[in-house]
């Protein structure tokens, strides 16, 4: 007898797990009710899932001190235990008030009604007004979470992010190179100068996922902004199979060939990249704002950052951008003053901190005392954004872009593959997801 | 021995047929068995048996993780075998199985014939083969990555014999990555296989090998004639253990190439991994779990045919 009871004990557990990770609700968005600026007086206590930190710990902090009732607890996973999972703790019956967004991990959320459409706080609190709006943009998503770009607000953006180009002022003098190039065509004879010095000008790390920033900087560069925001966002009928896609990718194959990138790069990860560069061994490095603090703390004044140049003077400035941003639980009991967190991001103390973790901070106007590396990717930030030409990364498309891309960067470096097969590979994986 | 045969086979006989005539008893101990083994065999069912059939359930199923499964009925399983991703990916883990379990056998049975005897130092030896067993992959991948790169030992020990010619960033090269990836496997199960093995000759008669030498027969014919079919269990099991190892790798691929460059060293594991986490494609990526647990049965049982005893 009781052996059988323990037998049925097992298989009701078993059953419960199953139920637990089978299915939850699905009733499409949802949308806050009895949406407020006005905050608790008592105790609250928020929790939030976060992967990022910095900026997040020090905003946390930075809020509290400008709401003492309001205690936020962080959670904090690393990175690829975040994204798998995020969702399933999202969905689960005690979720955290507040999560950091990945739209890779995340856009699920959206139609299983997990996430609040924050439409009525944008409202209520003029968001508009107080985000750069390229910057809300890639947070928006429609209904069933395949477009992006439009539709709902899903999450507020905490911290800014830019690509653009590190680069070694002391290597880069060196070749007889006095300014940053203002085209194209000036940093490919920069680049060609740098090689004639011996020393190869980008270091580059296409083991990972690093490799594809140079097709992407190559692409924003000669491609048309409009065309490729559709792309991304998942506008029926948007292709990437372009001539300019397709120049870029030449580009990338032309450059490995003329020995501008490391020959084994193949096989050099992102954070062998970074140091390759702060060691002096490569003259520019393609990265994000998120390695400033690091390059600057390596290599001081020797370090200087500039946007990938235009190919024709005078053209916007266009550079592929995301943000920290932040998701409130649509199972949430206090979704009044987790939007007041979010609105705080905004806020010039929220400036601060996101400016001084290595962000670029939301507030684009604030007055920053910046000095070095970090400054000069200050100014050229306020450049694309003055431009309203942060674009979303390409990764952003469907869930195994990044697989594709990472990859066909690989093949396009080694020659084994042409770039129209690089192309056709990204787009049959469009196609999957959002046909 | 005789005598301790014939006395053990009297004392089982009178236990037995009062069992027999009592079967009442024999029930409640039976029951009395299964009450000990119960926390056991909940804790395996629960997380070993039950999670196996769930993947089999998840294969037929449409789910993201989040929103209601819908049933998929075999369209899983099409995906798998439609994907022009697959048939690489296994093809890759058919050839580490070279690296992972033929080559280190083979290493394993050279060392245990030329260590059998007993040499000075045989503890130390078996300790150093046996290191990266114990050693975790995911750490040591990323030492190999170190070791492959460009300026690594690898590449500098090349050059200091005067092969400076040859040197690439092996990981990185389309047409090396796989070998290269290969050999450390070769590495981490060459020392498994070796202690398998050498546990395993102890426990031949020595007398044997004096009736080889007395015929007249070598160390090679000793090694044919005796210790070779005295390991055959040892072989099976070395062998099933790392065609296993190769089919079902993911961690050490993950974390050296991730399936690079130009996809020349993706594994099943790795496509599961990027099915389930990355596309969250729940539904295919347990189908292809299944296929790939299929693909270990037929080889582990391929394995057990050819190494039987014939009677």
């Amino acid at each position: 007898m009781r052996t059988r009871f323990l037998r049925l004990g097992s298989v009701a557990a078993a059953v419960l797990l199953a139920a637990g990770c089978a299915e939850t609700g699905g009733s499409g968005p949802a949308a806050p009710k009895d949406v407020s600026k006005e905050l608790s007086s008592e105790k609250v206590t928020l929790t939030l899932a976060y992967t990022d930190d910095p900026p997040v710990k020090a905003l946390i902090e930075a809020f509290q001190d400008k709401h003492p009732n309001i205690t936020i607890k962080g959670q904090q996973t690393p990175f690829s235990d975040y994204v798998k999972s995020i969702k399933l703790s999202m969905a689960s019956d005690e979720p955290p008030d507040i999560a950091e967004y990945n739209p890779g991990a995340m856009r699920s959320l959206v139609p299983g009604g997990l996430i609040y459409d924050l439409a009525p706080y944008e409202e209520l609190y003029g968001w508009q007004d107080g985000f750069p709006s390229s910057s809300l943009e890639v947070l928006r998503s429609d209904a069933k979470a395949k477009e992006y770009g439009t539709g709902g607000l899903y999450a507020v953006p905490g911290a800014l992010s830019v690509l653009g180009v590190f680069y070694n002022k002391q290597l880069v003098s060196a070749a007889g190179i006095t300014q940053p190039p203002a085209t194209l065509a000036e940093f490919e004879q920069n680049l060609a100068a740098v090689k004639g010095t011996g020393t190869t000008p980008f270091s580059l790390g296409s083991l990972q996922v690093g490799g594809f920033q140079l097709w992407n900087a190559l692409n924003n560069s000669l491609g048309d902004e409009q065309q490729y925001r559709d792309w991304v966002y998942g506008k029926s009928g948007a292709t990437i199979e372009t001539d300019s896609a397709k120049q870029a990718a030449q580009k990338v194959a032309d450059w490995a060939g003329a020995g501008y990138v490391p020959e084994s790069a193949n096989a050099i990860a992102d954070t062998d990249a970074l140091a390759n560069f702060t060691q002096g061994k490569n003259a520019y490095f393609i990265t994000g704002n998120w390695y400033a603090a690091t390059i600057a703390e390596a290599m001081g004044d020797n370090a200087g950052f500039f946007l990938f140049p235009t190919a024709k003077q005078g053209n916007p400035a266009v550079a592929s951008g995301a943000s920290v941003a932040f998701s409130i639980s649509s199972k949430t009991k206090h979704p009044n003053e987790a939007a007041a967190f979010l609105d705080f991001m905004r806020s010039p103390e929220a400036a601060k901190v996101q400016f001084e973790s290595g962000f670029m901070p939301v507030d684009t106007s604030a007055d920053l005392q910046a000095t070095g590396v970090t400054a000069e990717v200050t100014t050229e930030f306020a450049k694309v954004v003055a431009d309203n030409g942060i674009v979303p990364f390409p990764d952003f498309a469907s869930p195994n872009m990044i697989d594709r891309l990472t990859s066909g960067v690989q093949g396009l470096v080694s020659k084994q593959m042409t770039p129209d097969q690089f192309l056709a590979s990204l787009q049959e994986s469009w196609t999957e997801h959002h046909d | 021995m005789t005598d301790v045969a014939v006395r053990s086979g009297r004392s089982v006989r009178p236990e037995r047929t009062p069992a027999r005539r009592r079967p009442k008893r024999r029930v409640g101990r039976r029951l009395h068995g299964l009450v000990y083994l119960a926390p056991a065999l909940a804790v395996y069912v629960l997380f070993a048996i039950w999670p196996a059939i769930h993947t089999v359930y998840l294969s037929f199923l449409e789910w993201d993780g989040i929103l209601p499964a819908v049933p998929a009925g075999f369209s899983n399983y099409v995906t798998v075998f439609t994907d022009p991703t697959l048939g690489p990916a296994l093809w890759h883990a058919i050839v580490l199985i070279l690296f992972f379990a033929v080559i280190p056998c083979a290493f394993g049975l050279l060392m245990t014939a030329l260590l059998q005897g007993g040499v000075r130092g045989m503890t130390a030896y078996r300790m150093i083969f046996f290191l990266p067993q114990v050693l975790p992959l995911v750490a040591v991948g990323i030492t190999w990555r170190w070791m492959y790169s460009d300026g690594g030992l690898v590449n500098r020990g090349l050059e200091l014999i005067g092969l400076g010619s040859v040197t690439r960033a092996w990981l990185g090269d389309y047409d090396t990555a796989l070998v290269a990836l290969g050999l450390i496997g070769t590495w981490a199960m060459s020392g498994l296989c070796m202690v398998l093995f050498l546990s395993g000759v102890q426990k031949v008669d020595v007398a044997l090998y004096e009736a080889v030498a007395l015929d007249g027969g070598g160390p090679v014919r000793k090694f044919f004639t005796v210790t070779l079919p005295a390991l055959r269990g040892e072989v099976t099991i070395a062998s099933v253990i790392t065609t296993i190892a190769a089919l079902a790798s993911f961690d050490f691929v993950f974390v050296t190439t991730n399936g690079g460059p130009v996809n020349q060293t993706t594994v099943p594991g790795l496509l599961v991994y990027r099915l389930a986490f990355n596309e969250a494609d729940i539904g295919t990526a347990s189908a292809l779990a299944v296929v790939l647990t299929l693909v270990v049965i037929v080889f582990v049982t391929a394995i057990r045919l050819i190494t039987r005893e014939r009677s």
